[in-house]
């Protein structure tokens, strides 16, 4: 008998191929001498204290990046071969050091709001239900041996109370210790997963790896090739994606604050480049091809349970993914304010759709960029994915009511947040430009982009999303300004930036309890000001650094001072702390008569057709109105970063 | 009465157009190679005297302000060498003679300038532009040919007081001429040049490893109206940025050099008012290289060539050997109220239009920085640059007096040609090598 093998993906043979390539490069590289080989790298400690709410360590991030370079000279048609390749090793002890709060003894048994009142089964009495102990609905109850009240946290406990509103149970322990609510190929990390993030199934730790290479042409012209693993940025602005989006990232680092560089999640890519120079028209005009031909990653948003989740999306998803797979508590569903137990696949988050290596599921951009006239430009296009997740409802889900109906079966139900979750097409055209502008000794910088095929969450649409086109751009302006009596003889570097989301299909209307629609804004502006001085030769500089959200009406200053003690050893002192509002509410689809008639409301003139009126709360959709600013704000912590680069 | 009134109108015709007497050829030679007829006394500056705290005062007026207060606070001491004539190419001197006498000074540019040196006569106290003229002979003259490199470059940071060695810096620099080329073929243009552009620099950092992958990229315009263009990778960003004209007078990479310090002067003659003050011999640190007796052995070169050693307070100093020289002393005042330095004392070779030694002021008048750098002959450097006859750059120390700190510089340059392309000079090029 012959046994079948599985032909492997085309995608992973390439890569296979590539990886074989490259590491055979790779030893040819190192096997002679490297005389013009260039090897250099850090150690790291990043320690992190999150003061607020008491919650203490949240990274001790120990790091080694080693990075080696080689030029390989001339082959054939290509000249200038070099091979790059970037190493990264972390190891983050917060989750040993601190482990009641982010490892394997985080969480606990929790309890769930009730806020109380009228019902139509009688009055409800205000009161903290325990996990597991809320009403149940005639469909029946959840296996609690499946999903115990330990090792949860109440969705948003540390930036709200429910007040009212849904409350969610989230399992925040590592996925090997407690596998509820992990999201296969997704969220899912394991304790070892959470300490050596680089040792994961897509070999992290191999951060860069590639081979750049020219051939020359006619007139001075050239044509770049990089191939590999790599980082690809397209931008001229600073902590805003408009444009460098061809790389996901990775949140679970250090939220938004870190250095791009350092977050982009590297991908397996090829760009050619033709550079053509200067011609009659333009000082410098280059057109480049990007073919993003891994395979499909989301952009890291953490996990669950862990210090680093932007939005706190990662902890939602989880709790949501524990809703689905088993069942649980959620507090002031049912009448909009009595603790609820559900059965499993009636509301969450049932699968992640990551989509599979296929050729057209790659990703192709296009950039033609160049000065002119003092000015310098780029046009941009990029054929992409969504890079943050779209949860579509509609997913067949149970109806808790359904034995008083004879609705056993799973069933699409419009409105029910019983979610998949996607990553749609994008389309993406953009362009960026830079001028310096002598009468006020500025630099101008400008990007934008406009977007067809993003998803949105959006209550006023059955399936609980909605598609819109996007128009973002940034505004940055660079001046050099002498502030004499701080600094006679350095000038201090003061950058601002205006950054603006438009949604030109954004939807958003009044129901008789509260807004229903896009929880993002139509119109948002968030502003960045970085100012940096330089004291002892560069040696000594404090900045500081502060963004404004201006809908969310949330503010973050992160002042720090960067203290080069020699060329090798650095010390890096932050404190990043928030002001203003933190967890807004939005309509969060309760009263919406997802299982009519058993859930129609006086305000349902139809009894038999679900539709939102606009109950709102801080949980699930707030968090897109707070934005990652807001959602952030008791995370206010102070940090010593300590490297020793060589 | 009348003919004092045409006397008036034709000195006042004279100092404003600049020219007051007929230019001729000679003053070509007399300007590129003065060192024919340069009387030097034998026994003051014989070869191998040594300059220093007990005997400065007797060379007090063969020295700049800045060198001789280095010496007569026993910071330096210096060893004289023979005067040489570091003549510039055959085809410079030849571009000078045949364009010299169309070059003029327009609205805030030169008319008719071609090639070579523009303005080759004597400066005079008394023509208001002479100053101007020698800042044009300046942005002109063979600062690297045509073009160069210099890899490696390596900078110094240093506590003057203690000596300490506080940051190291590995560059790779390259510069080249759009126009007015003289030597390296295309002659007198590199074309297509749709904007320009007179001349660019490039700077790239190798190490330490916080600035790795920095490289800094300047364009000048040959219109000399129009702002430099300058743009700056940052390692970190994987990002070019366009840099302000404010960070030019910004000190680069925490050094004591202003992006304006670099080349003596790196910036717009617009950006000065200049007025010449007069003509001196002074000790500059010309030499040759080769005839070093102490280099340093610090960096191994696959070629064999040792770096110049340095010594003094601080190890601030260049151990190099000072020539009596050809001096034309010039007051620079920035044009932008702004400015971090009032004025410049600088004193320009007058053979090869460099600036060899500035002193510059803070806002306040108080003496700030003094800047020199050695030339070498080069003819006794790097066999590549033998009968280039370009000087090359060898060694520099910019001394910041008031916070008693210094970087020095020492080079490893050539003007092959190969090591210089245009493609270069481009943001893109700065994209491409960043990684």
């Amino acid at each position: 008998m012959q046994i079948p093998h599985r032909k492997a993906p085309v995608g992973l043979k390439l890569k296979t191929t590539l990886l074989a390539s490259f590491l055979a490069i790779f030893a040819m590289s190192i096997g002679s001498i490297p005389v013009w080989a260039k090897v250099s790298g850090y150690v790291e400690n990043d320690t992190y204290n999150r003061y607020t709410n008491d919650r203490g360590l949240s990274k001790v991030r120990n790091t080694l990046q080693l990075e080696y370079s080689k030029e390989l000279g001339s082959v054939g048609i290509f000249s200038e071969i070099e091979f790059n390749t970037t190493l990264r090793a972390t190891y983050d002890g917060v989750y040993d050091l601190n482990s009641d709060e982010w490892g394997n003894h985080a969480g606990g048994s929790i309890t769930m709001e009730q806020a109380g009142g009228p019902s139509p089964i009688g009055p409800i009495p205000p009161a903290q239900v325990p996990f597991g102990n809320g009403i149940v609905l005639p469909y029946g109850d959840y296996d609690k041996t499946k999903n115990p009240n330990q090792g949860l946290e109440n969705l948003g406990q540390y930036l709200h109370s429910p007040d009212g509103g849904l409350d969610i149970a989230v399992p925040v322990r590592p996925c090997d210790k407690d596998s509820r609510g992990c999201l296969d190929g997704y969220m899912d990390a394991d304790l070892n997963e959470l300490r050596f993030p680089e040792f994961n199934d897509r070999q992290d730790w191999l951060r860069e790896f590639y081979v750049d290479a020219t051939v020359p042409l006619a007139d001075g012209k050239e044509l770049g090739l990089k191939l590999g693993r790599q980082q690809i940025i397209w931008g001229r602005t600073d902590l805003f994606r408009v444009l460098d989006i061809i790389n996901p990232v990775d949140f679970s680092r250090n939220n938004i604050y870190d250095e791009l560089e350092d977050i982009r999640i590297p991908m397996w890519m090829l760009e050619t480049e033709l550079r053509t120079g200067p011609g009659k028209i333009f000082d410098d005009l280059n057109f480049s091809i990007v073919w993003n031909f891994d395979k499909f990653r989301p952009d890291n948003l953490g996990q669950g349970g862990t210090p680093n989740q932007i939005l706190d999306a990662g902890s939602f998803f989880r709790g949501m993914k524990n809703l689905w797979d088993n069942g649980g508590t959620v507090g002031n569903f049912a009448f909009g304010n009595t603790a609820t137990n559900f059965r499993p696949h009636t509301l969450g988050i049932k699968d992640v759709e990551l989509p599979n290596w296929t050729l057209s599921n790659t990703q192709l951009g296009a950039k033609i960029e160049g000065v002119y006239k003092d000015v310098g430009f780029s046009l941009n296009y990029l054929y992409t994915r969504q890079q943050l997740p779209s949860l579509h409802g509609g997913v067949p889900a149970l109806n808790p009511w359904g034995p008083l109906s004879g609705d056993l079966t799973e069933q699409p139900r419009a409105y029910l947040p019983a979610f998949d979750i996607h990553f749609p097409r994008v389309n993406l055209f953009g362009g960026s430009l830079d001028y310096y502008v002598d009468p006020i000794k500025s630099v101008i910088r400008v990007e934008a982009a406009y977007t067809t095929g993003e998803e949105f969450p959006n209550t006023a649409r059955p399936e609980l999303y909605s598609e819109s086109d996007v128009i973002r751009w940034v505004f940055g302006w660079d001046r050099n300004t002498f502030i004499r009596f701080l600094n006679p003889k350095k000038a201090f570097f003061f950058s601002a930036q205006i950054f603006g989301q438009h949604l030109l299909d954004h939807e958003l209307k009044n129901g008789p309890l509260g807004l229903i629609g896009m929880p993002d804004w139509k119109d948002n502006y968030l502003a960045t000001l970085l100012i940096k001085g330089w004291w002892q030769n560069d040696r000594l500089s404090p900045q500081l650094l502060v963004a404004h959200d201006t809908k969310a009406r949330a503010t973050t200053f992160e002042p720090s001072v960067s203290w080069l003690v020699t060329d090798n050893l650095s010390l890096i002192a932050r404190w990043n702390t928030k002001l203003g509002t933190g967890a807004r509410k939005f309509n969060d689809v309760r009263f919406a008569n997802q299982f009519p008639p058993f859930t129609a409301t006086p305000l349902h003139s139809d009894p038999n057709t679900p539709l939102p009126v606009g109950l709102m709360g801080y949980e699930p959709l707030g968090r897109f109105r707070s934005g990652p600013l807001g959602m952030a704000k008791n995370e206010d912590q102070v940090s010593v970063s300590l490297r020793y680069a060589f | 009465m009348k003919k004092i009134v045409c006397t008036l109108f034709v000195a006042g015709f004279i100092a404003w157009t600049g020219v007051a007497y007929a230019v001729t050829v000679a003053d070509v030679d007399t300007s590129l190679l003065p060192y024919k007829n340069f009387e030097v006394d034998p026994v003051k500056f014989k070869p191998g005297t040594v300059v220093n705290k007990s005997n400065v005062e007797k060379y007090k007026d063969s020295l700049d302000v800045g060198t001789y207060q280095s010496i007569k606070d026993g910071w330096y001491e210096l060893t004289i060498t023979e005067t040489t004539s570091f003549d510039p190419p055959a085809a410079y001197i030849e571009a000078t003679r045949k364009n010299f006498a169309s070059t003029k000074l327009g609205e805030g540019n030169l008319v008719g300038f071609v090639a070579g040196r523009p303005f080759v006569e004597e400066p005079s106290t008394d023509d208001p532009k002479a100053g101007e003229k020698l800042a044009w002979n300046n942005k002109y003259s063979l600062i690297a040919g045509d073009g160069g490199t210099i890899y490696p470059f390596y900078w110094k940071y240093r506590n003057m007081k203690s000596g300490k060695l506080e940051r190291q810096i590995k560059l790779e620099v390259h510069s080249l001429n759009f126009m007015h080329r003289t030597i390296e073929a295309p002659i007198p243009n590199i074309t297509p040049n749709p904007s320009g552009i007179f001349r660019a620099l490039y700077i790239g950092v190798e190490e330490p490893f916080d600035i790795k992958n920095t490289q800094l990229l300047i364009q000048r315009h040959e219109d000399d109206r129009k702002r430099d263009n300058a743009w700056l990778y940052l390692g970190f960003q994987r990002r070019v940025r366009r840099l302000s004209s404010g960070q030019t007078t910004d000190a680069f990479l925490g050094s004591d050099l202003m992006i304006e310090d670099f080349e003596g002067y790196n910036n717009r003659v617009a950006d000065n008012n200049w007025k010449y003050i007069g003509t001196k011999k002074l000790l500059l640190p010309f030499y040759n290289h080769n005839d070093l007796t102490e280099l340093s052995t610090e960096f191994e070169e696959p070629d064999g060539y040792r770096y110049v050693a340095f010594g003094g307070q601080g190890n601030c100093f260049p151990k190099v050997p000072w020539q009596l020289r050809k001096v034309y002393v010039i007051e620079a005042t920035p044009v932008d109220p702004n400015h971090p330095i009032s004025k410049r004392i600088m004193y320009m070779d007058a053979q090869t239009g460099f600036f060899s030694r500035t002193v510059s002021f803070d806002r306040a008048g108080k003496l700030w920085k003094t800047w020199m750098i050695g030339e070498s002959h080069p003819d006794y450097h790097l066999k590549i640059n033998k009968g280039s006859g370009i000087p090359q750059w060898d060694a520099f120390a910019m001394i910041d007096t008031q916070a008693m700190h210094c970087t020095t510089g020492q080079f490893h340059s050539n003007n092959d040609p190969k090591q210089v392309s245009p493609k270069m000079f481009t943001p893109q090029y700065l994209r491409k090598r960043g990684k």
